[in-house]
């Protein structure tokens, strides 16, 4: 009998404990698994990491706005997912608030006022002390918080420090890369006593505490921005860098601030498309919709399938990555024809060069960049071209063509007579949300490659930035106070003034095509997030002497690409080199749609 | 009915307890020194092989892309298995220009009847289509396979032992394996 009726105590318990709050949270949230599609009508949170994902649902949950649940969820994944961004980096945010005013707030760091003594090496020092740009993430976050969110700091900030404090397991992706960089983080003894135990790379399943970083959210948490540009978190970081072999000043610190500026605005097949402005890569995005624009990519077949859209977009992806290597750099330092780049007039010449028969040049190296400045008067009404240049320096289009650069920060290899781009990854993050009153938010941040510099002060992890600048280039150079060029171009498009898609991915040089190859998907053959977001994905580049593509292109579109003269180089199913994005898109009944890339270890979460 | 679930409960205490070590089935034959440690796919596991090797007291020297005269005056090859496309790249070549260094490597160690051991650390992040073409080309090669058990959840390596009856070592972490590789080479 007692046996019995502890039974069925238990029982009780049981569904008290697990099956009825399951429930009742399946009845409440849409949750989409890795790769799957969630659905809302009032609030959607994506991020790479289940975790950071909560905590932007908790802001939601305690009343907050999309910018509290964006802003919790980008401190939050710098915690659970410390590879890909953190205290220690930056990034840029867009954000669409309900009144129809939209921003981008750039909080990507910049050079050390002192950055000459660095004497940073490009190459070299990529992953070295020499490489950390002034983080920052804190400021941009806090900012965006002030002006635009509704919850206190420490409120939004709490679920990052819970995570730090407490911990969080190890999933299979950061296992990975933990795996991947064990020789950078053998550097770091700092770095290496979080994520190797006893020299061993800690692996899925265990547990990652980082209480020194919890220590440092909490002066934030407690004194705001300052509590981490100033005072002794401040000092810790400086010291450390200069131990390190690198260059910080205390004062860059303090007198870090984030830009907040208008978006740049173009449209595609009647949406509105807002993105990232100089020096980050939206403007490379609009210019490769600009030159689909002007082709019926339906008529075309998809791209997956048929060779004849996967060249198109290939070879508009490849002109317009020469494009960016060749004119984008930080306007406050550089002129950067923003009107010309994005002009509809100077994408029909650059679709006119495209022959949709044969790879021209057969060599991707070869590919020329265009004249945009030649369609700079073609003002299209941008408000974020208005001061996107300074004089200070003037390229004309043949000194520009004589850039030897490569189109990103990866090292190159001879190999006979054949380049091998070095694939290091798809570092960086993307967070979308969305709530039910119409703010949105599209944020990418970055600590630039995987766990950065490697160098970690504070238990913040230090970023390497610095290796976005140029090598040899007249454009992009390093310079005191500059920021670097960088791939991230979170994005929103609008339908008839309304939210469309939510879009954004990491993945270094990839991201352009990555964020491109996404719009098509959902504007021009009009698949759904869950589609949209597992759709192959390819990067081709003029930097590359190889079209690099997912598996899972069929063999006739591979096949039809090998007759038109591409050489392809192959890479998993779902490969992580392509980026993670995170992706959020609105039906016609005002319904929300997640999705989280199966590339990562994400999820989407909408009610 | 209390004395059936005590006795069953003993058991399965003890299967638990105790079965992980008779599924770690020792290498039959010692393996001899100097070692030779490379690396099947270029990922950054051949560093912390040398790591286990060095824990366990056990001289090995590593060359991620050894090519076949490194081996003379070699008397066992290791080769830890797994693809990264980060240590490809790091290393200027493509996966089809690896899998051709691995296959004539083992091809050579074979003639030169040298002892060839799979080492397989890097748990799921070195399984998949891309890793698996280095996996099973080096286990069926190897005379003793030590495999971090998140590798073999599908039982891949396992199986490959159970058919070419190679002994194999599953351990839980990483840092498990600095044992089986002391006793595997100790002299």
């Amino acid at each position: 009998m007692i046996s019995k009726r502890w039974f069925r105590v238990r029982m009780v318990l049981f569904l008290i404990v697990f099956i009825i709050p399951s429930f009742v949270l399946a009845q409440q949230y849409s949750l989409g698994a890795k790769g799957k599609e969630a659905v809302g009508t009032k609030a959607m949170v994506a991020t790479a990491h289940p975790l950071a994902t909560q905590a932007g649902i908790e802001m939601f949950q305690k009343g907050g706005n999309a910018i509290d649940a964006a802003v919790a969820a980008a401190f939050a994944i710098g915690v659970v997912e410390p590879d890909g961004s953190g205290f220690g980096g930056g990034g840029g945010m867009l954000v669409r608030l309900k009144n129809g005013q939209s921003v981008y707030i750039n909080y990507y760091g910049q050079a050390s006022s002192k950055v000459h003594e660095a004497g940073f090496v490009y190459g070299k020092d990529n992953q070295t002390a020499r490489a950390i740009l002034i983080p920052g993430t804190v400021a941009g976050l806090t900012t965006a918080l002030r002006q635009y969110g509704t919850l206190p700091l420490s409120v939004v900030l709490a679920p990052a420090i819970r995570y730090a404090e407490k911990g969080f397991p190890i999933d299979e992706t950061l296992s990975k890369i933990i795996l991947d960089n064990t020789n950078l983080l053998l550097n770091h003894p700092a770095t290496a006593s979080v994520y190797l135990h006893d020299g061993f790379p800690r692996t899925e399943g265990d547990t990652i505490r980082q209480p020194e970083l919890a220590s440092t959210m909490k002066a934030v948490a407690r004194l705001g921005q300052v509590g981490f540009y100033e005072g002794p978190v401040a000092k810790s970081i400086v010291d450390e860098v200069i131990r390190s072999g690198g260059m910080m000043a205390l004062d860059d610190l303090s007198k870090f601030r984030p830009t907040i500026t208008d978006p740049l605005k173009g449209s595609y097949r009647g949406y509105t498309v807002f993105t990232a402005p100089p020096p980050h890569s939206g403007v490379t995005v609009l210019e490769a919709l600009n030159i689909l624009e002007n082709a019926n990519l339906q008529r075309l077949g998809y791209y997956a399938t048929s060779a004849e859209s996967f060249h198109l977009l290939a070879e508009t992806m490849r002109r317009a990555y020469a494009d960016r290597t060749s004119f984008l750099a930080d306007p406050r330092f550089e002129k950067v024809p923003v009107r010309g780049l994005i002009s509809r007039e100077y994408a029909k010449s650059r679709f006119d060069d495209i022959s949709m028969t044969a790879v021209i040049p057969a060599d991707y190296r070869k590919t020329t960049s265009g004249m945009p400045s030649q369609y700079d008067r073609h003002d299209e009404g941008n408000p974020a071209i208005e001061g996107s240049g300074s004089k200070k320096n003037d390229p004309t289009v043949d000194t520009l063509k004589k850039s030897t650069r490569t189109d990103s920060p990866e090292t190159s290899h001879v190999i006979g007579q054949a380049m091998y781009l070095e694939p290091v990854g798809g570092h960086t993050t993307q967070i979308s949300v969305m709530d039910g009153d119409g703010n949105v938010v599209s944020l990418t941040q970055t600590l630039g490659t995987f766990f950065g510099s490697g160098v970690t002060a504070a238990g913040v992890l230090l970023n390497n930035g610095m290796s976005n600048f140029a090598s040899t280039a007249r454009v992009n150079t390093v310079q005191p106070n500059k920021q670097p060029r960088s791939s991230i171009a979170p994005s929103v498009l609008l339908k008839n003034g309304k939210p469309f898609m939510v879009v954004g991915s990491p993945g270094a040089a990839r991201i352009p095509a990555t964020v491109t190859t996404l719009i098509v998907n959902a504007v021009d053959y009009g698949l759904d997030a869950e589609k949209t977001d597992s759709a192959p994905r390819f990067l081709c580049q003029k930097s590359d002497q190889y079209l690099s593509l997912e598996s899972r292109f069929s063999t006739e579109a591979q096949e039809g690409m090998k007759k038109k003269g591409h050489q392809l180089q192959l890479f998993g199913e779902f490969d992580l080199f392509f980026g993670g994005a995170q992706i959020i898109l609105v039906d016609s009944s005002g319904t929300l749609h997640g999705c989280a890339d199966p590339r990562r270890g994400g999820t989407a979460v909408g009610y | 009915m209390k004395q059936r679930a005590a006795i069953l409960s003993i058991l399965a205490l003890f299967i638990i307890t105790f079965l992980p070590g008779f599924v770690l089935s020792q290498p039959k034959g010692k393996f001899e020194q100097p070692v030779l440690i490379t690396s099947a796919g270029q990922s950054a596991d051949v560093t912390i092989a040398g790591m286990l090797f060095k824990r366990a007291n056990i001289q090995a020297k590593a060359i991620a892309l050894a090519k076949t005269t490194d081996l003379d005056g070699v008397k066992t090859l290791v080769v830890v298995a797994g693809f990264s496309s980060k240590g490809l790249g790091a290393a200027g070549i493509s996966r089809e220009q690896e899998l051709t260094r691995v296959k004539s490597l083992l091809a050579a160690a074979q003639e030169k009847k040298l002892k060839v051991v799979t080492l397989h650390i890097g748990g799921k992040a070195r399984r998949g289509n891309q890793s698996d073409d280095f996996n099973k080309m080096a286990a069926e090669a190897s005379s003793y396979l030590l495999v971090v058990k998140q590798g073999d959840e599908d039982q891949f390596f396992s199986k490959i032992a159970a058919e070419k009856k190679i002994p194999i070592d599953l351990v839980d972490k990483i840092a498990d394996a600095v044992r089986p590789v002391g006793n595997a080479f100790a002299k």
